[in-house]
């Protein structure tokens, strides 16, 4: 009895102690259990919104990794070792740094038949961008705009943009300018030779940059200009720049998209003893010149093309905030270079020379002719550009003032340039 | 009939071949030229087979054809006016010339002549037809008087034509909203030819190329004039034997010529431009490809037009092989070169066999 009793009484007890304690300690697992289940929740909540922003992420990078399509329709043949070439460098060299750009060139395009290549090119290839690198495509390029108004468009050398059209132009008159200054110092017969393509502003405005260089070193001087009416014409320009040695020039400037005119002056001097120099246009041309070729102006077209191209990949750039995206680049951004060569600002064999001459500078004192070219390509490249070329007081040839004393010129007048600078004795043809 | 006999190589006329056998032979030309071709665009890395269905695909598409078209216009005016000289036994070469002067007579009318506004168009055309005709007159006059051979003269007016075209745009029709760029201002909208919506066939001067090929085609085949004009082809000595008027039957053709020649001028400017530009840019070469599409044709004015459609097939299809192949343009002329010529030689092989010893083709 004893024995049932007791077992009885530690079955009561355990029972109340049991009871004792798991009431107690009962309530503090469930607590526990719901702060658990809170922190999951949110957890999990996270976890999706992290997976879903995951999934968004990828998606955008298949979005990145379809390449942006880019075509480029030139006017010339892409061998023309001058504009038509310059511009399929820079696309050849955009293709090597930007991994997402696939590039499509097509070349000698005519104005009329502009219209179509852009079509072809949006429809068919599936372009997201095209440059149009011709005055010429002007009117195809704005329209196109107006027929597709979510591509992107930019053109060069014209001034027409609307929301989806842009214009860019790699602008020279500031080494035409340099060169120039050369030109006056090198010169013995004090005659000059320009061997221009088009009577257009832009050609009238390197070569009145170039006689303004003239004159600051060498007010006796005088330049003549002959006309090739073509960009591209060698046989005309050999005969140009012939017909302007037998004036008497032994310094030759030209705007024309062949080396001919450096040939020609590197035959002179070399071949006939009587020393013309020259200076590159566009491309690099010292090995047609290595005796003759002293300067000139190079031209880095992928400078603009990547600030363009990566504003419109990161998006900065869309077809609808266009219409007042002008690039007007010169020193100062790194689109144009002075040199007979990219790195040789000038002809190692004319450096003693131009060291060796010196002027009486209005601005400077005593200066030598090299250090006036560096001096005045510093300023120009500086932020500010404290220097500029068409500074007045210029007159035309005619002898009226066209710049008072102290003012520059600005972008619409030197766009639409028509007259020339005083010390030209050629005409602008009208 | 033996016509020349070098180291055995024998070259005899054939029999006149019927219009069947004509067609076939230049069928027979273009798969040649494809399978030549072919081998050109094997070695440049391409699929040949890929390369002739894009090329045809993207041309036969409605967009490609209205381009095609578009190109097709000036081409088939500039053949059917040379067709005209040149059965008339005139080498009119001079027909860019006579075209960039119906350009420059359409552009007189649209901006510098005050007339009537509803009356603009319709006077652009017939001036710019009176511009080319005259342009095509003095050649003739010259050759018709002075024996002056019309080859050289009309090749050197081209160049004077050029000339004129660049005289004025950077002279004194220079645009006064261009920028100082050389191109005249652009037309008033009343002398804009009218277009197919969505494209840019400007279908009054197609309707009227077409037209004249039907109508020159009657004059040879139906008018004593249409005769008269290629008896005087074959010399002064035979029409003044048979008593034909000479000089005017000559200079007849050379109007038609140059007016028609002319027209295609109007029609880029007034279609196409809607400005006068410089030479290079207005005409692009058409009356020099006309001379092409005025031999392919045979020198009938009903085959002027495929053989105009072939020339503006092979002038739109450059920029296929260019912008979907990635070809450069060198390759897309060799391509148009090759097609020309098997074209010309096949043209030859039909009238001509050639036999060496044996073997005979």
């Amino acid at each position: 009895m004893k024995v049932v009793a007791a077992a009885l009484l530690c079955l009561i007890t355990g029972i109340i102690v049991g009871y004792l304690v798991g009431s107690r300690f009962g309530v503090v697992p469930s607590a526990e259990y719901e702060r658990i289940r809170t922190e999951y929740t949110s957890l999990k909540a996270a976890y999706d919104k992290l997976s879903s922003d995951y999934s968004n992420v990828l998606a955008e990078l298949n979005v990145l990794k379809k390449p942006l399509k880019v075509g480029f329709i030139y006017v010339g043949p892409i061998l023309d070792y001058g504009w038509t070439r310059a511009h399929d460098d820079a696309r050849r060299y955009l293709e090597q740094i930007f991994p997402w750009i696939e590039t499509i060139p097509v070349e000698r395009v005519l104005e009329a038949d502009c219209p179509r290549v852009i079509d072809r090119l949006i429809t068919e290839e599936k372009c997201d961008v095209v440059f149009t690198t011709s005055f010429g495509f002007m009117d195809a390029t704005y329209e196109a705009g107006e027929k597709y108004p979510d591509k992107i468009f930019f053109h060069c050398s014209g001034y027409r943009r609307r929301a989806n059209v842009g214009t860019y132009f790699a602008e020279f008159y500031q080494l035409y300018y340099l060169n120039g200054l050369i030109a006056g110092a090198l010169t013995k017969t004090n005659k000059i030779g320009y061997v221009a393509a088009y009577p257009i502003p832009e050609v009238v405005r390197h070569i009145n940059a170039f006689a303004l260089g003239v004159k600051e070193v060498n007010p006796d001087a005088r330049v003549d200009v002959r006309w090739l009416f073509a960009w591209y014409d060698p046989s005309k320009a050999r005969e140009a720049a012939e017909a302007l040695i037998a004036w008497g020039a032994d310094v030759l400037a030209f705007t024309e998209d062949s080396p001919t005119v450096v040939e020609v002056c590197e035959e002179y001097t070399t071949k006939r003893g009587k020393p013309v120099y020259s200076f590159a246009h566009y491309s690099p041309m010292l090995r047609f010149g290595e005796n003759s070729c002293v300067s000139g102006q190079l031209v880095r077209w992928e400078v603009i093309y990547a600030d363009i191209l990566s504003k419109i990949r990161s998006g900065y750039y869309t077809s609808k905030n266009l219409e007042n995206v002008d690039y007007w680049w010169m020193l100062r951004e790194g689109a144009v270079e002075l040199g007979a060569d990219y790195g040789v600002p000038i002809n190692p064999k004319f450096i003693p020379i131009l060291k060796g001459k010196y002027m009486d500078h209005p601005e400077f004192g005593r200066i030598s002719i090299y250090d006036l070219v560096m001096k005045r390509l510093e300023q120009m490249s500086e932020d500010t550009v404290i220097f500029d070329p068409f500074t007045g007081p210029i007159y035309d040839n005619k002898g009226s003032l066209k710049v008072k004393p102290g003012r520059r010129m600005t972008h619409d007048e030197l766009w639409t340039i028509d007259w020339f600078v005083d010390n030209i004795i050629a005409e602008v043809p009208r | 009939m033996k016509v020349k006999m070098i180291h055995g190589l024998k070259i005899e006329r054939r029999e006149e071949p019927g219009l069947p056998a004509r067609i076939l032979l230049k069928v027979l030309a273009v798969i040649l030229s494809f399978l030549f071709s072919a081998i050109l665009f094997a070695i440049s890395g391409i699929d040949p087979w890929y390369a002739y269905t894009l090329i045809f695909v993207r041309s036969f598409t409605y967009s490609g054809l209205a381009e095609i078209t578009t190109k097709l216009i000036p081409i088939l005016l500039c053949t059917v006016g040379l067709i005209v000289a040149f059965k008339a036994g005139i080498w009119n070469i001079g027909a860019e010339g006579q075209l960039l002067l119906g350009a420059v007579g359409a552009t007189w009318i649209a901006l510098f002549v005050d007339v009537y506004d509803p009356l603009r168009l319709p006077l652009a055309l017939l001036v710019g037809m009176i511009f080319g005709a005259s342009w095509a007159l003095i050649p003739i006059i010259l050759k018709v008087r002075l024996n002056v051979n019309e080859i050289v003269s009309t090749l050197m007016m081209n160049y004077v034509a050029s000339g004129i075209v660049d005289y004025l745009v950077y002279g004194p029709w220079k645009g006064a909203r261009e920028w100082g760029f050389p191109y005249t201002d652009k037309f008033p909208d009343t002398v804009w030819l009218p277009l197919i919506p969505g494209t840019r066939i400007h279908w009054p001067t197609l309707i009227f190329g077409v037209f004249s090929s039907i109508m020159v085609y009657m004059l040879f085949s139906k008018t004593v004039l249409g005769f008269e004009m290629k008896v005087c082809g074959q010399g002064r000595k035979i029409a003044d034997y048979l008593g034909m008027p000479y000089g005017s039957r000559l200079m007849i053709a050379m109007v038609i010529s140059g007016g028609l020649v002319g027209l295609a001028g109007v029609g880029e400017v007034c279609g196409v431009h809607r400005r006068l530009r410089y030479a290079s840019s207005i005409s692009s070469g058409y009356g020099y490809t006309a001379i092409i599409g005025a031999w392919l044709s045979g020198l009938n004015p009903l085959g002027s037009i495929p053989s105009a459609f072939l020339l503006a097939f092979l002038l739109t299809g450059r920029d296929i092989i260019q912008v979907s192949l990635g070809l450069p343009f060198a390759t897309s002329n060799i391509f148009n070169g090759c097609i020309l010529l098997s074209m010309l030689v096949v043209e030859a092989l039909g009238r001509y066999r050639v036999r060496w010893g044996r073997w005979t083709i």
